[in-house]
């Protein structure tokens, strides 16, 4: 596959957004340790899950979702985190990639996992610098013209505004109620994380629903749960911890939909086995 | 599978953009109560003895030799990940003791906690960048900087 074909595949194309992020974000803060962070971070993620695959003997090697998670990563994580904690994060992303399996798929997205693990095992700082959370607030329309474009993409609209729109309803409420600490999620770097997340992380393909019913329903769950934990627990995880458990919400149903599969198989192949047991 | 309707898309944006507006309105009085104990006020002109002198108690009794007043100090310092507010007792023109007060930063307080001490050594707000914790060492030494500031004799 030609760079110029796979840069048109769903993953080749978040893959290249992500990438202008990056550039963006180095040219406009003229700060580059951000690109050093992300060479270790998607060597590490690449490195790994070639590794892995090629371990389970799988027959084509393709490590562009690894590509993805390395590049979330190094987005999300502060340009001033040791290089041994993204090297660490990275790990942590790809083996839950491989081991936390339900019917071949990775149940949570990669780098919400490596990263939510990361801050509670390392404390490791996240600045979402790829979402633009250091630079001015004239870089948001930048922001939303490229996750409003990818979203139409990989068709995850339904996702994506329910996600939006629960977050900021609830966030709008616990203002009423004068929850004191909400007022920084309406402003930059929060709302840039928050845009970065709803647009890059929370559609990620292989771990997020296709049906919009489905899509609808996990947006909107993956939202109350982290506005709950941003409300009551403050911190920086709560995005991710909205995700992991949309993440089990969808795990769950795939499963429960592969077991009904499962069962449907069994009685089209022995169409008289009731009628022997009665 | 068909794609959603770029009417509803639009629609759906609107709801969600009104949404947000009015969430950033109704914060917005929260958010400027905060702006008093950010130290880049002095970029809105107010400066920093206006900011926090009522918490602040010097006593005049200093050599006017003396770089700082004796006496205890509070300072404040903020960036966009949250703010710090330490406390700096000066005594004989040494820091002779210094808290962190207030720790209203996004991240654990945990990172920093050895950072007081580090001060007392140096007998400098500037400290050693804390690998993982650098907004909160920023915002650390930007407060321990403000209370020095105010201790100042002159």
């Amino acid at each position: 596959m030609t760079l110029n074909r796979w840069a048109q595949t769903p993953k080749g194309f978040v893959s290249m957004l992500l990438i202008t992020n990056l550039l963006v974000s180095c040219l406009w803060g003229s700060d580059w340790d951000g690109m050093i962070q992300t060479i270790v971070a998607v060597g590490s993620t690449v490195a790994l899950d070639v590794l892995i695959s090629f371990m389970k003997k799988k027959k084509h090697l393709k490590p562009d979702g690894a590509l993805i998670t390395g590049l979330l990563i190094s987005l999300v994580l502060s340009v001033t985190t040791p290089w041994p904690i993204v090297v660490a994060t990275s790990l942590l992303a790809i083996v839950s990639k491989h081991v936390l399996v339900v019917q071949k798929r990775p149940i949570f997205n990669p780098a919400v996992l490596g990263l939510g693990l990361s801050v509670m095992i390392f404390h490791s700082e996240q600045s979402w610098w790829g979402a633009f959370g250091d630079l001015p607030a004239s870089s948001i329309p930048l922001l939303l013209i490229a996750g409003l474009y990818i979203t139409g993409r990989i068709n995850k609209f339904p996702q994506v505004l329910s996600f939006l729109g629960i977050s900021f309803l609830c966030l709008l409420i616990a203002s009423i109620f004068h929850i004191e600490a909400v007022y920084d999620a309406f402003r930059p770097p929060f709302i840039n994380a928050t845009l970065f997340f709803g647009f890059f992380m929370l559609t990620d393909l292989p771990t997020s629903p296709t049906k919009y019913s489905d899509q609808t329903v996990f947006g909107m769950l993956t939202a109350v749960i982290g506005v709950l934990d941003y409300v009551f627990f403050g911190g920086l995880v709560y995005l991710f911890l909205g995700l992991i458990f949309g993440n089990l919400f969808q795990a769950y149903r795939t499963w429960r939909r592969a077991g009904v599969r499962r069962d449907q198989k069994k009685s089209s192949m022995y169409p008289d086995r009731r009628g022997m047991t009665l | 599978m068909a794609k959603m309707k770029t009417k509803w898309i639009a629609l759906c944006s609107s709801a969600i953009a009104a949404v947000y507006s009015a969430g950033l309105f109704i914060t917005n009085e929260d958010f400027n109560n905060t702006l008093p104990d950010i130290p880049q006020q002095s970029a809105l002109s107010i400066p920093y003895d206006v900011a926090t002198p009522t918490d602040s108690t010097p006593t005049y009794n200093a050599q006017p030799t003396n770089k700082y007043k004796n006496g205890t100090f509070h300072g404040t310092g903020s960036n966009r990940r949250g703010s710090i507010q330490v406390t700096v007792i000066i005594k004989n023109d040494a820091i002779s003791e210094v808290e962190i007060g207030n720790f209203a930063m996004h991240y654990s307080e945990r990172d920093i906690s050895g950072l007081p001490n580090e001060v007392l050594q140096s007998q400098s707000a500037k400290v050693q960048n804390v690998s993982g914790a650098t907004y909160s060492t920023r915002a650390f030494e930007d407060a321990v900087q403000d209370a020095l500031d105010q201790a100042r004799n002159g």
